[in-house]
């Protein structure tokens, strides 16, 4: 089993800048939610858990000019990632083998909703239009690195997204993807999202009182935190202290509201199972739980109730330390490792405050003063999200692995611990055997500008009629009943109806895992609240369309029509959204922990949108026809909006599409970087270019993106067949899913129709191995390998 | 009182998009949530929405609707009492 250690952190929140202040703060036992000082907004009647640090002063501390266009999330993020790299003494030396995952949901909302006027009508403001979404904030996080990631990705799974950041950055390790993962989240106090949760009338007028009777509510904070994480063997090898172990983690869909959680506690009942089998503990060894606990009469209920499923009569010291920093949303995930993580460094228990009665039925305390020298070998943390998304996970004291791969007895005197552990390196073993093999597309079903949940356009693809193509729509009835579909806009119906349609066609009841990828998520919904909220001044705002302009609300709808409780996840990082969703299913296929899984990508665009982004040169200005498209002479491509839903399962079956040999994510690499990353997936399946049938590209008409394609295509396959997609599917965030659908069913079918190639070859093939490629804006590339059954 | 229950169901078609559904299909005596019209407690949030908008009236905390939303009729008759605009 690989041991996975954290050697650096860096946080901030109302508590303070960095770990001294965060420590200062916990200990004193005094909150730093406070009224708004900085947020424009006329809530000033609702108490926040503010960063006092104005944007100017963030600036100051990283040294970021005042003529940098950004926003307060980037900000943020980018104070405590300097301090987590700082500790961990990573530098451009260290470059090829750290990723960064980075959480967020706000994206760059706060500048959003203050210039929103300004992107309608006039071009002031058009730099911001770029920085709006979730993926553009981990680009400019990432500068921050002296060095260069080698690829990077942005969760949004609502308030559990940092969590899910530290697992997939652990899973990414542990499949040898990564050596070494800069993992956390971050989010800015935003104007859209405090009158969000207003109309939700979950925020307490009052500092909030997590697992007390009488708690009304939660306070929203701010803030970012990050942790390196990475293989013990590597912090021996760089020579950098250890922290402590993340030992365990857990994730699972509760699959019951869009909104609340199950009176029981189900996904987070699951969640911290979970986390306790994968770190080989039992729920006794666990010596403190930072619960999510955000003070609503809803989540600390259920969340009490799941706690005394999983730990029974033994309750560890329990606190939610929300009250200290309110609830940072996006960030909370890795806000409160670094607390879970500084309790375990100085073994302490930061307090639960404003604690005074039990919930009815509830048969713990938490813990409401602060305890020093409380010794603490084991901690969890529970960081849950809209949707149901609940996650989990353990940080230990670390202990110094022996040559034969054992842990040291040193303070564990635990028999089961020792039973489970060399169960699990029975396990690990079989890993090596799981990895090797591949993975398969069992089934495929689109919506998108072609005929609806059909594969009609291999041979009858319809052309673009505009510059803005909505999809065809399927008949919804048949897979939604009325009144759940009477609240959910297009994007949603989508996606269960792909989703559905999908599983019926691979003959498949249930899946492990529901992974989506999304650049925008619902921008419909976001729109109808962001008008409501300028044209209404903050006033009389719609529950329905916040709740919906969560990006992971698509794949929760998903989980909730098909009462999944698995594995969920959203990815929202602009052009390989869905190549990041596809590499997590696959990471998690190659360590056998899930053996299904729906991978998708869904994306949608509004008039208005589609305007904005036109501003800065997405789009085509008049046609955008076949003939156009392949002259590559002027700038940007037409939008498709799309939703696709792949199948995937670890299971050869005769009715599979085809198989995924592997693949390559890069962030901004060079041209030798992508060649070196594409003999690697060669060399792994023992295949040189000669082997290749086909290259599937992401052309699409824009002169800058298909230039790289073409040089692409001259340095490595002068004679191989090129095959493009987005002249009949459109250019969308998600767009790139498309090139793996129809790479799959090429392979399927055993031909490559003459409207899908570029380049006029013969194409009398029986292809045998196809290779994907994708870029977005030449920073995010990646390389899919496929191979027919 | 008829007239106010008549334009509350139309209102309430409206706000909720329960498509499809005519003003005469409510009865009004019948349970908001749950059986009857079978609302959630998203819809008990567009409802305080509602009331704030069309007649001036505003909640403090979500549980005092679920008194006022027992029915349309009882729902009218506290917009009746109530009622600001």
């Amino acid at each position: 089993m690989t041991k996975i250690v954290v050697t650096g952190i860096g946080i901030i929140s109302a508590l303070g800048n960095g770990q001294e202040e965060t420590l200062r703060g916990l200990r004193d036992g005094k909150t730093a939610v406070g009224p708004i000082r900085i947020l424009q907004t006329k809530h000033h009647e609702l108490p926040v858990g503010e960063v006092s640090l104005s944007d100017k002063e963030l600036r100051q501390i990283i040294g970021m000019p005042a003529s940098t266009a950004t926003n307060r999330t980037t900000l943020l993020a980018r104070v405590a990632l300097k301090e987590a790299i700082a500790e961990a003494q990573l530098g451009p030396a260290d470059s090829d083998a750290i990723v960064l995952i980075s959480g967020n949901t706000v994206g760059g909302m706060d500048k959003s909703e203050q210039y929103y006027r300004d992107f309608q009508q006039n071009d002031n403001r058009n730099e911001y239009i770029g920085l709006h979404d979730c993926g553009s904030c981990t680009e400019m996080i990432a500068k921050e690195f002296p060095g260069q990631f080698k690829f990077i990705t942005t969760i949004s799974t609502a308030c559990s997204s940092a969590a899910n950041a530290v697992i997939l950055g652990a899973n990414l390790i542990k499949d040898g993807t990564a050596e070494i993962a800069v993992v956390g989240g971050t989010e800015c106090l935003s104007k859209f999202h405090l009158n969000g949760f207003n109309t939700l009338m979950i925020l307490d007028h009052e500092p909030c009182k997590p697992f007390d009777a009488h708690r009304n509510g939660l306070n929203l904070g701010e803030g970012a935190a990050y942790l390196v994480i990475e293989t013990e063997e590597s912090a021996l090898r760089r020579n950098v202290p250890i922290l402590c172990e993340l030992s365990g983690y857990g994730n699972s869909c509760d699959a019951f509201h869009q909104t609340a959680t199950s009176p029981n506690g189900e996904g987070p009942y699951l969640a911290m199972r979970q986390a306790l089998q994968s770190s080989g503990l039992s729920a006794n060894d666990i010596d403190y739980v930072n619960a999510h606990g955000t003070g609503t009469p809803n989540n600390d209920e259920c969340e009490g109730n799941a706690m005394m499923r999983v730990f029974g009569d033994n309750m560890p010291p329990i606190s939610s330390t929300k009250a200290y920093t309110g609830h940072t949303t996006s960030a909370a995930g890795s806000v409160e490792s670094v607390i879970s993580i500084l309790a375990l460094k100085h073994q302490f228990i930061p307090a639960n405050l404003h604690y005074s009665s039990p919930i009815e039925g509830h048969s713990f305390k938490p813990v409401t003063e602060v305890r020093e020298n409380v010794p603490l070998r084991h901690v969890l943390t529970n960081s849950f999200g809209f949707g149901g998304n609940d996650s989990s996970c353990i940080f230990s004291a670390y202990q110094k692995t022996n040559v034969c791969g054992q842990a040291s007895e040193n303070g564990i005197q635990n028999s089961e611990f020792k039973i489970q552990k060399a169960e699990e390196t029975a396990h690990s073993s079989q890993l090596i055997a799981h990895s090797s093999r591949p993975t398969y597309i069992r089934a495929a079903s689109q919506i998108s500008l072609q005929a609806p949940l059909s594969e009609q356009w291999f041979d009858k693809p319809e052309l673009p009629s505009s510059l803005n193509c909505d999809s065809q729509e399927a008949n919804y009835s048949q897979y939604i009943n009325p009144m759940a579909a009477r609240r959910m806009g297009k994007l949603f119906k989508r996606a269960i109806a792909t989703a559905v349609d999908v599983l019926h066609k691979g003959n498949c009841e249930q899946v492990d895992a529901i992974v989506t990828g999304t650049g925008l998520g619902c921008i419909e919904h976001t729109e109808n609240f962001l008008h409501a909220m300028l044209d209404n001044d903050e006033e009389m705002l719609s529950p329905t369309h916040f709740m919906q302009s969560t990006h992971n609300t698509i794949s929760s709808q998903m989980s909730l029509h098909l009462k999944c409780h698995g594995y969920n996840c959203t990815y929202s990082h602009r052009g390989t959204s869905f190549d990041s969703g596809l590499l997590d299913v696959l990471t998690q296929m190659h360590l056998g922990d899930i053996h299904n899984a729906l991978v998708c990508g869904h994306e949608e665009m509004t008039p208005a949108y589609f305007r904005m982004l036109g501003k800065i040169g997405y789009w085509k200005k008049e046609n955008a026809d076949e003939e156009i498209l392949r002259r590559h002479d002027s700038k940007g491509s037409f939008s498709g909006s799309c939703s696709l839903n792949l199948l995937l399962t670890d299971t050869p079956a005769a009715n599979n599409l085809c198989a995924i040999r592997g693949m390559e994510m890069l962030y901004k690499p060079d041209s030798p970087q992508v060649d070196s990353a594409l003999q690697r997936l060669l060399a792994q399946n023992n295949l040189t270019f000669n082997d290749i049938s086909a290259v599937v590209m992401g052309l699409s008409g824009d002169q800058a993106n298909d230039d790289i394609y073409l040089d692409f295509a001259h340095r490595q396959c002068e004679n191989t067949p090129i095959v493009w997609y987005k002249h009949i599917f459109g250019e969308s965030y998600c767009a790139s899913a498309f090139g793996a659908y129809v790479a799959a069913v090429i392979l399927q079918r055993q031909r490559i129709p003459a409207h899908l190639l570029y380049t006029p070859v013969s194409t009398d093939i029986r292809p045998k191995y196809i290779l994907i490629y994708n870029h977005f804006q030449n920073k995010d590339h990646s390389l899919i390998l496929l191979s027919s059954c | 009182m008829e007239e106010l229950i008549y334009k509350l169901k139309e209102e309430i078609i409206d706000v909720l998009n329960l498509e499809g559904m005519k003003p005469e299909d409510i009865d009004e005596n019948a349970p908001l949530f749950g059986e009857g019209l079978g609302l959630d407690s998203i819809d008990a949030l567009e409802l305080i929405v509602l009331m704030e908008k069309n007649y001036g009236i505003k909640l403090k905390n979500a549980n005092e609707g679920k008194e006022i939303f027992k029915s349309i009729h009882v729902m009218a008759e506290y917009i009746n009492e109530h009622k600001t605009k």
